[in-house]
């Protein structure tokens, strides 16, 4: 069995996957790690392309053909502290992790709630599914569950279905179905992307507060940093199927290592920086060009095309380097930002 | 400032939807100023009326009553015929650039389309005009004989603004432009619309749910909240010193890129209502923190804070409301 210091519940090791149709083959995950501490929150960010999302639907094995995972480890520590290795899970094996260890929420829940079962009903499955429990006993847990994400008349709600419900409380009706059966480790895949500002910071919050008070781990899958710094301890920048930057959230947003990082953070428009103290507006400085397709990725680092640090070094891809305390960049250049 | 200045005077824009359970008031009673040349952000939630408001200017959606004065002449007076003139002076740019393009035609066809309408020109004229748009908004006029699907989603958004620019209008109506793109690509786009306002001294309606980048774009702001105005005026005032409750909660909520950041977080409770049977008096009244009773009975009158700052809220003068927007 493979080893996993005590702290950490979710450790990915250069996870490769691959969507493969004829002789294409798409790297989307090429070789990512990151570790997951227990209670605390990692934020995957990266822009669409990145792999982002592959890579935690290869975490719950969600994945549908031609993708595989094709290489690396996704060791987990479960509830009685066993370490598994998701990638090689039998899907037997797979079925028990899913729901009661980890529990996966999706951007948009209506598609991911089932439209003709009650929220009720779509919990209390969840429940029974996972641990024998009369039909009452799962209908107060799922009722507890609802009071829990703040759903006002929670027992009035159990009888209702998705559409009856607005964007904000279907997410909360969603993370309280992810929750139902207290999993360790809460995949959140762009939770709030579809929802208003003001609803956003509600949900936000709300996980902040169950992190708290459960002590689960959130693996957070966003492309927006401004949530990234709300909500994450340790950051993870994807870019082109690669982590292209590692590093706790004070660290990455005090002194980014890698241009694309760097980049970003400079393109989100900033009043205060982008705008001259008489309200004159200053250009923004955008990243030069768009994200390359993941099918014809440029030998060599894959954001050399779009960097205005380029040097002859970047035709060969670096490694992941050393660019402070737990500070990982894939940049030749680390050392000049 | 004169009214010579003012491009787009709207006046109590109201459009109500019947429908089967009831009528849907989209837009309530909504008035604004567009001054010439610059750029006006109508920020609000879905569900705000933003998108409805934006349409009905240009009279996309046939507003169920109010006036639209236009130029010193008010669209809503106006026939079809009479309108068509018009349509060449007010374009509008869409937020998905997947769904806005028609997949079937070649890029010279889509914006070609809005000058043959025009009767703008003609044979070479018209494909040397097709290439001049195409670079303008920073496309390779070679590839005019490309199909839509052949373009990421922020060249596409390129090609929505050159269409729109086609007929040399004077007033767009950019409804969330750069929403979909990636954010490498927004900052792009923000400088392209940028440019082309200043170079072509366009006005612009731009609809956002953004507040940082509406902050940074707009010259002044005007903030929905189900179908009604809350707060407008110049954007430095409203993001320095927001008078409205709706106006903090809404800035307080987005979350900025800096986890150091120290801030007084309004946490708004609930949804919005549906505008199906909106709440009486003020429609914000029951997410509001500082509801009172008196709330529920006066629908609140636009009332000045500043030079041209403008607060529909009865407590806006209360020393609670206007420290909490001080302390954001």
């Amino acid at each position: 069995m493979s080893e996993l210091p005590a702290d950490i519940v979710l450790r990915v090791d250069d996870l490769r996957t691959h969507f493969e149709a004829g002789d294409r083959v798409a790297k989307s995950v090429d070789g990512v790690s990151f570790d997951v501490r227990r209670g605390e929150t990692v934020a995957v960010v990266g822009e669409s392309g990145s792999g982002k999302s592959v890579t935690s639907l290869s975490i719950m094995r969600l994945l549908s053909a031609p993708g595989r995972i094709v290489g690396g480890d996704i060791l987990y520590r479960a509830s009685d502290d066993r370490v598994l290795d998701l990638a090689k899970l039998p899907e037997k094996a797979m079925r028990g992790i899913r729901g009661r260890e980890i529990a996966m929420i999706f951007q948009e829940p209506m598609t991911s709630l089932n439209p003709l079962y009650t929220i009720g009903d779509q919990i209390m499955e969840m429940v029974q599914l996972h641990e024998p429990v009369s039909r009452a006993e799962a209908r107060r847990r799922a009722k507890r569950m609802l009071e829990l994400v703040e759903i006002p008349a929670a027992d009035r709600r159990l009888d209702e279905y998705p559409h009856q419900m607005s964007g904000g409380m279907r997410q909360r009706a969603m993370i309280a179905l992810a929750l139902a059966c207290n999993p360790k480790l809460l995949i959140a895949d762009e939770p709030t992307t579809a929802l208003d500002v003001t609803i956003q910071a509600q949900i936000l919050d709300l996980l902040r507060r169950l992190q708290a008070e459960i002590g689960m781990s959130i693996l957070f899958i966003t492309h927006n940093l401004g949530v990234v710094a709300e909500i994450a301890h340790d950051v993870v920048v994807m870019y082109a199927g690669r982590v292209v930057e590692k590093a706790s959230v004070d660290a990455l947003f005090d002194n980014q290592k890698h241009p694309y990082t760097r980049g970003l953070l400079a393109c989100i428009p900033n009043a205060t920086r982008d705008r001259a103290p008489t309200g004159e507006r200053m250009r923004l400085n955008p990243i030069p060009g768009s994200v390359p397709s993941i099918l014809a990725l440029p030998a060599g680092c894959s954001f050399a095309p779009r960097c205005s640090l380029v040097t002859s070094e970047c035709e060969s891809n670096p490694s992941l380097l050393v660019a402070g305390p737990d500070h990982l960049s894939r940049c030749w250049r680390h050392e000049t930002l | 400032m004169s009214s010579n200045d003012i491009l787009l005077q709207v006046e109590g824009l109201t459009k109500h939807f019947p429908t089967n359970n009831g009528v849907v008031k989209a837009v309530d009673g909504v008035s604004f100023d567009v001054k010439r040349g610059t750029i006006v952000g109508l920020v609000g939630e879905s569900g705000s009326g933003k998108t409805t408001a934006g349409r009905c200017t240009l009279r996309l959606i046939e507003p169920s009553a109010g006036r639209l004065m236009f130029d010193g002449v008010d669209l809503r007076t106006l026939s079809e015929r009479e309108m068509r003139v018009y349509r060449r002076r007010l374009q509008i740019v869409f937020q998905d650039p997947y769904s806005s393009l028609n997949p079937r035609l070649r890029v010279e066809d889509i914006i070609g389309e809005a000058i043959d309408t025009h009767g703008l020109a003609k044979g070479t004229a018209r494909r040397d005009r097709i290439a001049e748009l195409l670079s303008r908004v920073g496309l390779n006029p070679d590839h005019a004989r490309r199909f839509p699907h052949e373009f990421s989603g922020g060249q596409r958004q390129r090609i929505g603004i050159a269409r729109a620019l086609a007929v040399e209008p004077e007033f767009i109506v950019a409804d969330e432009p750069v929403s979909a793109l990636d954010v490498s690509v927004q900052a792009q786009v923000l400088n392209l619309i940028q440019d082309l306002q200043q170079s072509f001294g366009l006005t612009m309606l731009f609809i956002a749910h953004d507040l940082s980048v509406v902050e940074y774009l707009c010259d002044e702001v005007v903030v929905m909240y189900l179908g009604r105005v809350m707060e407008k005026g110049p954007s430095r005032s409203i993001y320095a010193k927001p008078r409205h409750p709706y106006t903090q909660a809404l800035l307080s909520a987005a979350p900025i890129p800096d986890p150091k950041a120290s801030r007084q977080r309004v946490v708004l409770k609930g949804d919005i209502p549906s505008p199906m049977n909106p709440p009486s008096g003020c429609v914000f009244r029951t997410r509001c923190p500082f509801a009172i009773a008196e709330c529920a009975q006066v629908v609140p009158a636009f009332d000045t804070v500043g030079p041209e700052h403008q607060v529909a809220c009865i407590r806006h003068g209360d020393p609670e409301v206007i420290s909490q927007g001080q302390q954001l």
